[in-house]
């Protein structure tokens, strides 16, 4: 892994001949090295090796890498509304994360006789997170639509800035309760990088357990909101009660519902004798039970099924343009999953799970997380039939200044990147499931009707407080 | 369908929960200062089947201009703060705010302070404060009864 930093030309040449090579963007995001602003972007390997590529900003500009990765869109308008860095031949380069912009600004110009735009958000009408979206519209048709968020951006990464690097995590992590685990992991991992520390097979079981956990109460979580998208409230109820289980377990175990404090960096204090794996494991049976029994009451009820096919298609050659990751890239048929090429976890022998009908649509989504819960629940099983002791990470390779941890969230590939100045951290960057999966909702939502918009969002549930930070 | 309907039923009989027996109700209008969203989830689970706080007559509504209770979360981001005014001010009177986690509370306060504003009570009279980090559905239905039992 290289640590210089190019210049544009060969920035932009470096880029095309990776993706040539069957890489793919997974994140960039501006710092400093010597005091002069760089933009770093990472690239991951279908093996899942991780690269990174530096290009020092000559008069603040750097060249563009959107055309070749379209991926990089978001990252690069962040960019340029967190440090300043403009990025050449990105046409128009419109705000993301700036605020303080007319409108003609962040929202796309759509012309002709009819369309007419309608403004919801930032505060919705459920209990849902803050957000804005601007829909353009010809009757009940959408066009197109512009997700304006970022609203609840808290600058955490900055303020990461400068702690030691095992006190950034919870700085980092507060980013989000549904990707707690993963999100720390993804920190852990890069640290360790970093340090040149490999987890040991305790270490690596624990995380995997606890990442799995996240996974569990999410899918049912996921399940519910889509049951909430149709209308179908006695889903709703019942797979919300199935997600207080598994919460009440999570608490159960760690001392928290969403396993917040269980996971370090360089370590894991997680300490499970042979009476908490046992009581584990018969309470995820007994949700292994009752939510394939509810699952069966769904996939059986004709006039819910039936509200699903054919809405808010995001199909495999969209997922690879748009960079779309986890459940919504399998759903469309992609088989894509980290947990697939994880070493530093206990993954061992795993496959992702595809469904015979991969059509992209809010069904597909659907049935995708009902697939991957049983898997889920056996990977717990398997490993929570042994008690977990205490762990540690070792010196296995050499330090670097730069360390990336890359982890499967319930949402999709998480990367996090630290580079380090001796042991604080200069910069961080988290780019979760949810930020590389924005983008498809509102193409997912474009021809359909402005009605199903919300059905389309839950199939997603996306997190904005991952996205925002 | 009916597998569902019967299972929560018999959710419902196993929970056990005690009948209502409070007069008067109170509507609720959740708005997101920049939670991490571990607030919304268990605030989701308040009115689900094992809390249901319908039964006491609180329900979350979707406008400020039919609330009586502001529950907000977070720790105030300067990109939310101009909306949460526009939601308080758009409320009938007299109306009660409720700080909901330890964000909105200012306990531990995490972020860079010009994104953040500040805890909810620097922006907005607080009337009730719900801890934790999140605070348990539990937690969190016990103090809005309180609220209620308070009227």
């Amino acid at each position: 892994m290289s640590t210089s930093v190019h210049t544009g030309d060969v920035y932009r040449e470096t880029v095309a001949g990776a993706l040539a090579d069957g890489w793919r963007f997974a994140s960039l995001h501006a710092t400093t090295v010597a005091d002069r602003p760089v933009i770093r972007t990472v690239l991951s390997s279908p093996e899942g090796d991780l690269r990174h590529e530096a290009v020092a900003a000559s008069g603040g500009v750097v060249p563009t890498i959107v055309d070749l990765a379209a991926a990089a869109g978001w990252d690069e308008r962040e960019a340029h509304d967190l440090a300043g860095v403009r990025f050449d031949g990105h046409e128009p380069l419109r705000p993301l994360v700036d605020h303080d912009v007319p409108l003609a600004q962040f929202a796309t110009p759509v012309r002709g006789p009819d369309p007419y735009q309608i403004a919801v958000g930032p505060v919705h009408a459920g209990v849902i997170e803050s957000g804005h979206f601007r829909f353009h519209v010809v009757g009940d048709l959408i066009l197109h639509v512009d997700a304006r968020l970022f609203y609840k951006h808290r600058g955490l990464e900055r303020a990461a800035e400068g702690l030691p690097l095992a006190d950034g995590l919870p700085v980092v992590t507060r980013a989000c309760a549904g990707c707690w685990v993963t999100n720390a992991v993804a920190y852990a991992q890069a640290c360790e990088d970093a340090f040149g520390l490999a987890p040991t097979r305790e270490l690596a079981r624990a995380r995997t357990i606890l990442l799995e956990l996240e996974r569990v109460w999410n899918t049912l979580n996921d399940i519910a909101a889509i049951c909430a998208g149709v209308g179908l409230a006695a889903g709703t109820s019942r797979f919300a009660a199935l997600v207080d289980d598994a919460r009440t377990l999570n608490a159960h175990l760690t001392g928290h519902r969403f396993l917040f404090g269980s996971v370090r960096v360089g370590g894991s204090a997680l300490d499970l004798d042979a009476a908490a794996v046992k009581e584990a494991r018969a309470r995820l049976e007994r949700l292994r039970a009752e939510s394939s029994r509810a699952w069966k009451s769904l996939l059986f009820n004709g006039s819910f099924m039936d509200r699903m096919p054919g809405i808010g298609v995001v199909d495999a050659e969209a997922v690879r343009t748009l960079g779309v990751v986890g459940v919504a890239a399998r759903a469309a048929g992609v088989a894509e999953d980290v947990r697939a090429t994880s070493p530093r976890l206990a993954y061992e022998g795993f496959e992702p799970a595809l469904l015979r009908r991969r059509t992209g649509d809010v069904q597909a989504r659907l049935e995708q997380r009902a697939l991957e819960l049983l898997p889920c629940l056996d990977i717990l099983d398997a490993l929570l039939a042994t008690p977990l002791r205490p762990a540690a990470a070792t010196a296995a390779t050499v330090e670097k200044p730069i360390g990336i941890g890359r982890v499967e969230s319930p949402r999709g590939a998480t990367v996090c990147v630290v580079e380090r100045d001796g042991g604080t951290v200069h910069r961080v960057r988290l780019r979760t499931g949810s930020y590389s999966n924005w983008p498809a909702v509102a193409f997912a939502a474009a021809t359909n009707l402005l009605p199903d918009f919300p059905l389309i969002n839950k199939s997603f549930e996306l997190c904005y407080a991952c996205a925002d930070r | 369908m009916l597998t569902l309907l019967r299972d929560l039923r018999k959710l419902r009989r196993q929970i056990g929960l005690p009948a209502a027996r409070r007069p008067g109700s109170l509507a609720l209008r959740h708005v997101d200062c920049g939670s991490c969203n571990g607030c919304e989830h268990e605030l989701t689970l308040v009115s689900g089947p094992t809390i249901d706080l319908a039964r006491y007559g609180l329900g979350i509504v979707a406008s400020p201009r039919h609330a009586d209770v502001l529950l907000v979360t977070g720790p105030v981001t300067t990109r939310m703060h101009a909306a949460l005014l526009t939601a308080y001010e758009a409320m009938p009177e007299p109306r009660r705010v409720a700080a909901l986690g330890d964000c909105a509370l200012g306990r531990g306060l995490l972020g860079t302070p010009t994104e953040v504003v500040g805890p909810v009570e620097s922006v907005l009279p607080v009337d009730l404060r719900i801890a934790g980090c999140p605070p348990t559905p539990q937690d969190i239905a016990e103090a809005l009864l309180q609220l209620i039992d308070s009227a």
